[in-house]
């Protein structure tokens, strides 16, 4: 016997990302899912934009990363709320991971939280957590065809950062060709060109939280 | 590897979909997946013989139908399949589309005994 079944494979997943916002939209966070290759750039960013926002946004990070790496560590040297989860052999984090973060959080003393995925350009755009917007990171190291490899994730970010280009002189990456790839994949999507360590570009993207940070507020009164 | 945990909640709606209709086995479960979401189907049915180990569906047939990228032109009203990620309407050129296929991962029925 057949059975019309018409179901998300990842309801259950959804539904607790459900759950999620509705605790943001609560305590009014600005909440983004940060994803990227390994190694690509994602705690060094929320280290300089911890120091950027000092004073004027408060900060606050969930990092889902394999045993090894001490990020939370890294962000904690900023004073901002930073958690570690430590996802093992798990290639993303779900809904539920992010969940059982949240009770160590003060969420109402937290303006902008940032949710740094595990490196992996396929698994974590699957996922939604409850976040406002997917942002992600593309390094000039990894290859300017990307975008055309894992379509998936550059479809949903609606942000691109370009990190690390003060080595894009040491690679064959056309700068071009990336911004046209991920242009094809998401015409709609912001694309900001960042090296963490010379500081370039760090103020567009200062500019870019501060601006969905208000938008975000502008939409809360209204709602 | 995500297909392993795709497989996992693909056993778990459908073995509770066909427990509600008292069924003792499933044969067999149809699965639409959008060629954005970049499903390996070979990794998907091996990871799912795995987990649907001696559940309901074990030896069950999981058959992936993929479904390409598609649009819609919010200019034109035109819709057509989206070739090679080229994301303009290939009738007007315009890039005011809207994606209406590529990204669904769903169950959409199956077979039980
Ligand atoms: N040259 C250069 N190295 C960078 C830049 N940003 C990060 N890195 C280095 O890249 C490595 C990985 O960075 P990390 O922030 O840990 O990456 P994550 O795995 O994405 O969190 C570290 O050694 C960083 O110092 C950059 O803009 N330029
Ligand atoms: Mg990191
Ligand atoms: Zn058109």
């Amino acid at each position: 016997m057949k059975i019309n079944v018409m179901q998300d494979v990842l309801q259950a997943n959804d539904r607790i990302a459900e759950e999620n916002r509705q605790l943001f939209l609560k305590n009014r966070n600005l909440v983004l899912n940060l994803m990227s290759s390994p190694g690509a750039g994602k705690t060094s960013l929320l280290e300089k934009t911890a120091e950027k926002l000092a004073g004027k946004l408060r900060l606050g990070v969930v990092v889902g990363d394999l045993e090894t790496t001490r990020d939370a560590d890294r962000l904690s040297k900023f004073n901002i709320p930073a958690i570690q989860l430590t996802t093992g052999s798990a290639c993303h984090l779900d809904a539920n991971m992010v969940a059982s973060a949240l009770p160590h959080m003060q969420l109402d003393k937290i303006d902008i939280l940032v949710v740094e995925n595990v490196g992996n350009l396929v698994c974590p755009a699957e996922f939604i957590v409850g976040e406002d917007y997917k942002i992600m990171i593309l390094s000039v190291t990894e290859g300017d065809e990307k975008p055309l490899k894992y379509p998936l994730m550059f479809h949903e970010s609606a942000l691109m950062l370009i990190n690390k280009i003060d080595l894009v002189q040491y690679t064959n990456f056309n700068m071009g060709e990336a911004r046209a790839n991920a242009r094809k994949i998401n015409p709609n999507i912001d694309i900001i060109e960042i090296s963490c360590t010379k500081g370039t570009g760090l103020d567009e993207w200062i500019a870019w939280l501060v601006k969905h940070h208000q938008k975000k507020l502008g939409e809360l009164s209204h709602a | 590897m995500h297909e392993m945990g795709i497989a996992q909640n693909i056993l778990e709606i459908s073995v509770e979909a066909a427990r509600k209709e008292g069924a003792s086995k499933v044969i067999r479960i149809n699965l639409i997946a959008g060629e954005l979401r970049g499903i390996v189907p070979m990794q998907l049915t091996f990871c799912f013989g795995i987990v649907a180990k001696d559940t309901m569906a074990d030896g069950a047939y999981l058959d992936v139908e993929e479904v390409p990228v598609a649009g819609h032109c919010k200019n034109c009203n035109s819709d057509f399949s989206v070739e090679e990620y080229e994301y303009v309407c290939p009738k007007c050129g315009s890039p005011n589309i809207e994606l209406t296929g590529g990204t669904e991962l769903r169950i959409k029925d199956i077979e039980i005994e």
